[in-house]
């Protein structure tokens, strides 16, 4: 009796069976973050830019800030920016860091690097992103808990895969579904908005990648984001993102970090 | 025999789950205005079709529009769509219904802006012929695809698409929508098909956040009444004719767009359109109009001292919150 209600409560109870990376079968190990994918992300996406056009797809004047929640600082920094400064300084890649690539007019190439590790390339600015896989709940773990390190542009970013209700393997189990958590930190200052609205080195950027196929076959790749700075911004500055699918690399453009445009 | 009492309670309770929601997303949420502000703030600028894949007909039909044409009586309920919240800037509230078995039958949405409360029908229910009515919140089903609820509406009456300036949808809209809920925010997607004033799906993405207190929603409801005097009664129409619209331009005088950018082509949704706009495009020379969005109008403590906004022709924002800062600095000159 006991067991058999144990067992209809762990078959029923989504935490019990999904959430977190999966879980090996009873005895081995984990399957791989690349194994346990519930959604291939992998292929070429375009950013659809249907949202803050004229803040995306080319740079704003100087101090037009609409839309994100800057501290006093973060303003002032904003009203204080210089493109020829930053080329001068060789620092023009500065909105092509992870909080502002993701925004920008960009195609995403998706590959898995290895088991664990997903490779996210753009060719706006020619950025590459490295999302490692970890054990559940650990996402962000070594940012958040002062991890050292080089600051780059694209920082240290750990994923999880956060997998859906129901759904699973072997015989008669339905589709799975589920999300992948990303916590990227080790940030190099860098700008959320191509005129200089800035975040810091402290930055926290935090995503939930969703996918969602249509019935006419399309796909899009959804990225739900949070960009907490405790210098810069007054409040975590949240947004989403949406990529579609293409079905090759024929329109991969690669151009360079540009500071001005 | 305490702990075989608790298993079965666990196992009664485990049973009990409907095995059709995998999320919960009963509650309130609030809308996260931290994209496409200007339009779900103030409202958008007029002839601001940026972003909006439009056919030659919307484009025209959008460009007859004036700030008058929502004051006639039929007219005055176009805005209210079935997924309007997506271009609003006040909450929503999410509710299930359930059959006595207590299956969640139906998801229920009301918010703001809404002509009526969205029902997304769970029961497996077939969707009406085409040629039956269209109503004001539409007909929608959805499904579970794992923790995203995926809806599909169709029958919805014409209404505008955006916010403020015109650009239309016919009856024959059809809205694929998914609703994911990560945590306390929830990510909704929508994308809209019109064959007769869009090219290419009209997609859109937002985030809400749950609100604990509860108090957003309602406003479910578009009253009607006579706001001009002279269009009561009189059969006039507000309108701009065909290639007279004086705002047609507005955003390529205001921010240097190219014509394509503006009035809504589809190509200049995607990155490729930069070597277009490289070319042609210069930033303006400075912000003239919305630029601090949330610095002043929140009056929030370490607002910015000494530094001003212009509202877009609608004054100082906030002056109290100003003339407060400028105590401490001694100036806060308005931007120009």
């Amino acid at each position: 009796m006991c067991a058999a209600t144990m067992l209809v409560f762990l078959t029923s109870n989504p935490d019990a069976q999904g959430r977190g990376a999966a879980q090996g079968r009873a005895g081995g190990p984990p399957p791989t973050a690349k194994a346990a994918a519930p959604f291939d992300p992998t292929g070429y996406w375009v950013a659809i830019v249907s949202e803050d056009w004229r803040w995306r797809m080319v740079t704003p004047a100087k101090g037009d800030v609409v839309s994100i929640p800057l501290s006093a600082e973060g303003l002032r920094v904003a009203e204080a920016w210089d493109p020829a400064k930053d080329e001068a300084a060789g620092e023009q890649c500065r909105a092509y860091g992870a909080p502002g690539l993701m925004r920008g007019p960009t195609r995403l190439h998706i590959t898995w690097q290895d088991d664990s590790t997903l490779k996210i390339e753009t060719d706006y600015g020619t950025q590459t992103r490295l999302l490692r896989f970890a054990d559940a709940g650990r996402a962000g773990e070594a940012g958040r808990t002062g991890a050292s390190g080089a600051k780059t542009w694209q920082g240290v970013t750990t994923a999880q895969w956060v997998m859906a209700a129901g759904g699973g393997r072997g015989r008669g189990a339905g589709p799975r579904h589920g999300s992948i958590k990303s916590v990227t930190t080790q940030l190099r200052p860098g700008y959320l908005r191509k005129n200089g609205v800035p975040y810091g080195d402290r930055a926290v950027f935090t995503e939930y990648w969703d996918m969602h196929t249509e019935t006419n076959g399309d796909q899009y790749l959804v990225d739900t984001n949070l960009v907490e700075d405790p210098v810069y911004l007054q409040t975590p500055w949240i947004t989403t993102l949406h990529f579609k699918k293409e079905k090759d690399g024929s329109k991969w453009d690669p151009s360079p970090c540009d500071a001005r445009f | 025999m305490k702990l075989r009492i608790a298993f079965l309670f666990i196992g009664l309770l485990a049973m009990s789950m409907p095995a059709s929601a995998q999320i919960e997303l009963t509650g309130s949420y609030v809308p996260l205005l931290y994209e496409d502000y200007i339009e779900r703030g103030p409202g958008s600028d007029l002839g601001d079709f940026t972003g909006m894949p439009m056919s030659d007909e919307g484009r025209a039909k959008a460009l007859l529009y004036t700030s008058n044409l929502p004051s006639t009586i039929e007219r005055q309920c176009l805005a209210q769509a079935p997924w309007v919240g997506m271009y609003r800037p006040l909450g929503m509230r999410i509710w299930s219904e359930v059959d006595r078995d207590d299956k969640v039958i139906a998801w229920k949405i009301e918010g703001d802006y809404l002509r009526d409360t969205l029902t997304i029908w769970m029961d497996g229910r077939p969707e009406p012929s085409p040629n039956a009515l269209s109503t004001g919140a539409g007909f929608s089903t959805g499904k579970w695809e794992g923790d995203t609820l995926t809806v599909r509406t169709t029958h919805v009456k014409t209404t505008w698409i955006r916010r403020g300036n015109g650009i239309p949808a016919s009856d024959q809209t059809t809205y694929w929508v998914h609703i994911t809920r990560h945590d306390d925010l929830l990510t909704v997607v929508t994308i809209q098909e019109d064959p007769i004033y869009l090219t290419e799906p009209h997609v859109v993405s937002r985030v809400w956040r749950l609100d604990p207190r509860g108090n957003q929603g309602g406003r479910a409801i578009c009253n009607t009444a006579n706001e001009i005097p002279r269009l009561e009664d009189s059969g006039i129409v507000p309108h701009y004719l065909p290639g007279q619209n004086p705002e047609a331009d507005f955003m390529m005088r205001t921010y240097n767009l190219p014509k394509e950018a503006a009035l809504g082509y589809a190509q200049s949704l995607y990155p490729e359109y930069r070597h277009t706009l490289k070319s042609i495009y210069t930033p303006p020379a400075s912000c003239g109009r919305y630029c601090c969005g949330w610095i002043e109008r929140q009056g929030l403590p370490g607002a910015a001292p000494g530094l001003s906004c212009n509202d877009g022709g609608l004054g100082e924002i906030n002056p109290i919150v100003r003339s407060k800062q400028g105590e401490g600095d001694g100036k806060a000159a308005p931007r120009k």
